[in-house]
């Protein structure tokens, strides 16, 4: 009997270190991502044209996917909201800037992360994954090379830059479909969908800001999961699951505190 | 030249190494051998820091590396070079590039002085023409040697195997040993072979460490391993399917 308790005592104080160490990787390649981007980038060893490659793989790949998604999604805000607003006085006419707003403020950059922390940060993860259970990881780091600074360093610069570019593509298809839907489905002028009158450059910088989080988000996280695969295929796959369920975390969380810091800046008149 | 003591190792509360004591001289080739899971591998890696012990010691050269931070391991990877058992050559680089990497970074040459220092390491192993080919284009047996040759573009002191010719044909399985052999007899250069190969052991080795649950069970010349009364090293080393080792429900 006495043995149980002290069984699960050692089971929970293995857990709890293996809770402080992941936590302590997080932070080891958050850190070494944004310091190697930041101090050491040109000194870094990395194959040639890779950041562009991983901008295509990252932002071309994605772009379709991304543009059709937030069309769909742009289309049924727009549905809803106008079955909505028609049911007690007819506030049709300010959908299309309300809607322009949420996009821009809120609903472009995070639903765009979205997408992208399935697609890119699986990918990262596996591909990294991968590395790590075949010892390429250990042979990089047995060439003196850091594996964060060769591998996420890359596909951060490469992230960071296409989310803000999706997010861009992303708001205007679903504005676009949004339009459309508002024209066929509820007769709403174009001219008058089309309204940007409530989007403010506070929402702009806001919704920026909170794109160039997400996309440095993704690859740290997704890269932490990779690098800390273990076994063999099994374990690849878990780092995947692992990459998209922490990287949709982290953009839930990231909109959650941008969001209030600035509500703290600007208050109600966000 | 490397001396390992108590060392232990676990990984997620399974103890792997409970224990292990070794000493290599300069210019040694020892072959760890044991069975699949026993810590073989594990063991190496510690001594380049890729694992950390748990409890336990490794001294190289009269200094103390284990607990040194992970930047000053660069010193010691200059020094003690490793042979993955997959060949670790990255996808993204011609097989000269992946040579030339240790040079650049360790050595700071720069990319062309680093590439043709790569062309002629190849050259040594018979893959001078497969310079520019990407990994994906070679067989195993070429991938295998050029991760040797990548190896040893620093001239290192000490070379971990860990098991050089699995997945190599018996011609080049006998090749990669004499290859560890030459290194040793002719440079000087301290080997240490993670191997299940028994041709391989007892044609190249000076000595032999049998790993056993977590412990070095045996450690002596491959006469006195071949002449050992132990029968957990005889059935190894006959590779008999019954006897102390046999895995149960298997």
């Amino acid at each position: 009997m006495a043995l149980v308790p002290r069984r699960s005592l050692t089971s929970l104080g293995a857990r709890t270190l293996d809770l402080v160490d992941a936590v302590t990787d997080l932070v080891r390649v958050a850190a070494g991502t944004v310091s190697g981007a930041v101090f050491t980038y040109w000194r870094g060893t990395r194959p040639k044209g890779e950041i562009a490659r991983q901008m295509h793989a990252i932002g071309n790949r994605s772009l379709l996917f991304v543009m059709v998604t937030l069309g769909f999604v742009g289309m049924v805000m727009v549905y809803q909201t106008c079955l909505l607003t028609t049911q007690v006085v007819d506030g049709r006419g300010q959908v299309g800037a309300q809607f322009a707003r949420l996009l821009v403020l809120d609903v472009g950059p995070s639903l765009t992360a979205m997408m992208l922390a399935t697609r890119v940060g699986a990918g990262i993860a596996a591909e990294i994954g991968s590395m790590k259970v075949t010892e390429q990881i250990d042979a990089l780091r047995m060439s003196a090379v850091t594996p964060v600074d060769y591998l996420i360093v890359p596909r951060f610069f490469a992230c960071v830059l296409m989310t803000v570019v999706l997010s861009i593509f992303g708001m205007a298809a679903s504005w676009a479909a949004g339009g459309l839907t508002g024209y066929y489905s509820f007769q709403i002028n174009p001219r008058t969908f089309f309204d940007l009158s409530m989007v403010a450059p506070a929402h702009v910088v806001l919704g920026m800001t909170k794109a160039v989080a997400y996309g440095a988000a993704i690859p740290i996280v997704a890269g932490w999961c990779g690098l800390r695969a273990r076994g063999s295929s099994e374990g690849v796959g878990a780092a995947t699951t692992a990459a998209v369920i922490g990287s949709s975390f982290a953009v839930i969380v990231l909109d959650f505190i941008i969001s209030a810091i600035g509500l703290i800046f600007w208050g109600a008149g966000l | 030249m490397i001396a390992l003591r108590g060392l232990h190792k676990a990984f997620g509360g399974r103890p792997v190494l409970a224990g292990v004591d070794l000493e290599v001289s300069r210019g040694e080739v020892l072959f760890v051998i044991g069975t699949s899971g026993v810590g073989k591998s594990v063991t190496i890696k510690h001594l380049v820091g890729l694992l950390r012990v748990d409890a336990g010691e490794i001294w190289l050269d009269g200094a103390r590396i284990d607990a040194l931070p992970e930047r000053a391991y660069a010193a010691i990877r200059r020094r003690v070079a490793m042979v993955f058992q997959s060949s670790t050559l990255f996808d993204s680089m011609t097989i000269a590039e992946n040579v030339a990497l240790p040079l650049r970074k360790h050595g700071r040459l720069r990319m062309a002085e680093a590439l043709a220092d790569a062309r002629r390491r190849l050259v040594e192993v018979g893959l001078g023409e497969f310079a520019d080919r990407w990994p994906a284009e070679l067989s195993d047996g070429m991938r295998k040697r050029a991760a040797i040759a990548r190896a040893l573009t620093l001239d290192p002191e000490v070379v971990l195997f860990d098991e050089p010719t699995t997945g190599l044909d018996p011609i080049n399985a006998r090749r990669v040993d004499r290859l560890i052999r030459a290194l040793a007899d002719e440079r000087g250069v301290t080997a240490i072979v993670v191997s299940h190969d028994l041709a391989s052991i007892f044609s190249t080795a000076d000595r032999i460490a049998f790993l056993y649950q977590g412990g070095v069970r045996m450690c002596g010349t491959p006469a006195e391993v071949q002449a050992s009364a132990d029968p957990v090293v005889q059935q190894f080393i006959t590779g008999r399917s019954s006897g102390p080792m046999e895995t149960p429900g298997f």
